[in-house]
């Protein structure tokens, strides 16, 4: 096993390497390559003769296109990302980032665990009582809040929390007064702020993770080992637990991993409605105010986000995948 | 209701004058697709979704007709009618901030969101079936250099994309579905692939080429009719990925502000405050007419998927 892993190991680190690469110079070419002068793309309009003369030569705009793809990836590898246009203007991206990345990793991450736990274990439940009264009420709600849009789901939530509960905080990652608080105060403050935003951000992944996970165990227990297990006089709990999930826990990882991209989408449209200060709300107004380096940059980072996601969960496939331990 | 169209079709094709093969092969298609849509007729979430998308195909075409008020979103109404008033006869969905009538507002607001899930997954679907059926036919270098663009784009995460291509492209109309479509395709492309590797391998593929069929008719003529079925059902989910990705480009300011759809309607009623006013009819018209069209598409979906391939989904 060891040599197989590293093997793969290597194979997946090359693989992640060069999309990577190819993520920076896409990010590049898409944003020089579109019609029009790239200066109104990177400069902003109306500014004075310093400064479009300082960020000419900081993007080397004079220079032939490679020099500044060279330009780029260097100023991309020591973190320099150029400097926001409109929303900002002149403050260098790199440091105003900062505070809305830590926001979105507080709601994404808890929101992925906590999706992955309760769906899983939802999808356990219902695949369980498949056919029964149970799982076509839990199957029906799977559905529908599968089916419904992440935004549409907030904006409701926010008109019904609006109208029966208007002392309740519903803009903004944390409150007005937030710097005068103590540690603790800031913690309160910020779980009073985040509780809806992650509410409305889990409820379909939630469901993806239950469908998923039905569907993957109910494969498991229609085969015939299953009837085995039972005639063995196995308790119920076990069954699911030694027999069912190992087998089913392939896909169901599987699927999953194919979907980090969903939770970040949907933490885009999330923090857009509650105006929550992450990332999706910094493009927002990126896009709202025509800011390109700012939007290139966040672009930027979710594709290395998705992609890193999926790499890491390549290798605990890899590592889980019974075949390969022998 | 389809029986008598089926029969004067039959009737129309069969007194045309075509050769005898044809005529039989037509006889064939007839009979299949009606074998296909007794079978369709006999799931009851198929119907209920085919029957939701019939009635807001109908509320777009005579949309003039259905909505109570002409030009609902003209500005001129502000003067006439009160803002935020509830439901009533009146206005059956109450009015909007500038005292618009949100039940003409939903009905013509259906017309943008069926076209660009249309048109976005048709580009999606010509672009993805192409790309797989090249890649998967010709193999070799073909194959790994279509598939690693594939990948890539398969890797990059779709909504963001969207968002930069559509702040990029600028807000329009033709934009949105343009948008939608060349970023929706790969997951088309992946599934008809491995099809194809499956279907080439059949004997009959071999037999055309020795009767010396081209690369070109085998694909349309062999390979295309025996992964059409996949193609069918995975354009229908497309159509729902559509429409709930117009409408959310719309909620983010990114399609053209002055066209009514329902993603204009929510956008509107975020920036004007309904939530703090409690206008929930306009807020609660637009999310339940995306809310049921997704979701007939996507029991329609489901439907087809069992109907035209019982042996990917059997349990």
């Amino acid at each position: 096993m060891p040599q197989d892993f590293r093997r793969y190991i290597l194979k997946k680190t090359a693989y992640l390497t060069l999309t990577l690469f190819l993520i920076l110079s896409f990010n590049f070419f898409l944003f020089r390559m579109m019609p029009g002068d790239v200066a109104r793309v990177l400069i902003p309009r109306g500014a004075d003769e310093e400064t479009i003369a300082r960020l000419t030569e900081y993007y080397g705009l004079d220079r032939p296109p490679l020099e500044q793809y060279l330009t780029y990836l260097k100023q991309t590898f020591t973190g320099h990302f150029g400097e926001s246009i409109t929303v900002y203007p002149g403050s260098s991206i790199e440091d105003l980032l900062v505070p809305f990345l830590v926001n979105t990793l507080i709601l994404v991450g808890i929101g992925a665990v906590l999706s992955i736990v309760v769906g899983m274990y939802l999808g356990r439940h219902s695949a369980w009582k498949r056919g029964k009264i149970t799982d076509r009420f839990y199957s029906t709600f799977f559905i529908i809040f599968y089916c419904m849009p992440t935004f549409l789901f907030a904006l409701v939530l926010l008109t019904l929390i609006a109208r029966f509960s208007p002392d309740w905080p519903i803009k903004g990652a944390y409150g007005v007064d937030y710097g005068s608080y103590d540690f603790l105060g800031k913690l309160a403050d910020r779980t009073v702020h985040t509780v809806l935003p992650l509410f409305a951000l889990v409820v379909q992944s939630i469901a993806l993770f239950s469908i998923i996970t039905r569907s993957s165990l109910t494969d498991v227990l229609t085969q015939e080992y299953m009837v085995t297990a039972v005639a063995k006089g196995l308790k119920n709990r076990d069954i699911l637990r030694h027999h069912a999930m190992p087998n089913a826990m392939l896909p169901i990882m599987a699927a999953i991993a194919m979907d980090i991209g969903w939770i970040i989408s949907g933490a885009i449209m999330i923090e857009v409605v509650f105006s929550y200060q992450g990332l999706g709300y910094l493009e927002w107004i990126a896009v709202v105010g025509s800011d390109y380096p700012l939007i290139q940059v966040i672009f930027m980072i979710q594709a290395v986000a998705v992609i890193v996601g999926n790499f890491a969960a390549d290798l605990m496939l890899f590592s889980l995948d019974p075949r390969v331990k022998i | 209701m389809i029986r008598p169209f089926v029969e004067k079709m039959k009737a129309r094709l069969l007194a045309a004058n075509v050769s005898s093969s044809r005529r039989e092969k037509i006889k064939l298609l007839l009979k299949e697709t009606r074998k296909i849509w007794k079978r369709y007729k006999r799931n009851p979430n198929g119907m209920v979704g085919l029957f939701i998308v019939v009635f807001f195909v109908v509320m777009a075409l005579f949309a003039p007709l259905i909505a109570t008020f002409s030009e609902p979103a003209a500005l001129k109404w502000a003067d006439v009618n009160p803002a935020y008033a509830p439901p009533s006869l009146e206005f059956l969905f109450g009015t909007d901030f500038y005292g618009r009538d949100v039940f003409s507002l939903t009905v013509f607001g259906s017309r943008p969101s069926l076209i660009v899930g249309i048109l976005a997954s048709l580009i999606s679907m010509i672009l993805g079936t192409a790309v797989g059926l090249v890649a998967g036919y010709l193999g070799k270098m073909t194959d790994e250099i279509l598939m690693r663009i594939t990948d890539f784009f398969l890797v990059l995460p779709w909504f963001p994309l969207m968002i930069v291509f559509a702040s990029l492209m600028g807000p329009s109309f033709t934009n949105i579905i343009i948008i939608i479509g060349i970023t929706s395709w790969p997951w088309t492309t992946r599934i008809i692939r491995a099809e194809v590797l499956s279907v080439k391998e059949k004997p009959f593929i071999e037999r055309a080429r020795g009767i010396g069929a081209g690369n070109t008719r085998i694909i349309f003529r062999h390979i295309f009719p025996n992964v059409f079925p996949l193609v069918a059902a995975n354009t229908v989910f497309l159509v729902a990925n559509s429409i709930f990705s117009e409408s959310f480009l719309d909620f983010f300011g990114l399609s053209d502000p002055s066209m009514v759809s329902w993603g204009t309607m929510l956008e509107q009623a975020y920036a004007k405050g309904a939530f703090s006013s409690f206008a929930w009819w306009y807020i609660l018209a637009p999310s339940a007419c995306i809310i049921l069209l997704v979701v007939a598409f996507f029991l329609i979906g489901e439907a087809l998927d069992e109907v035209l391939n019982p042996k990917l989904r059997k349990r």
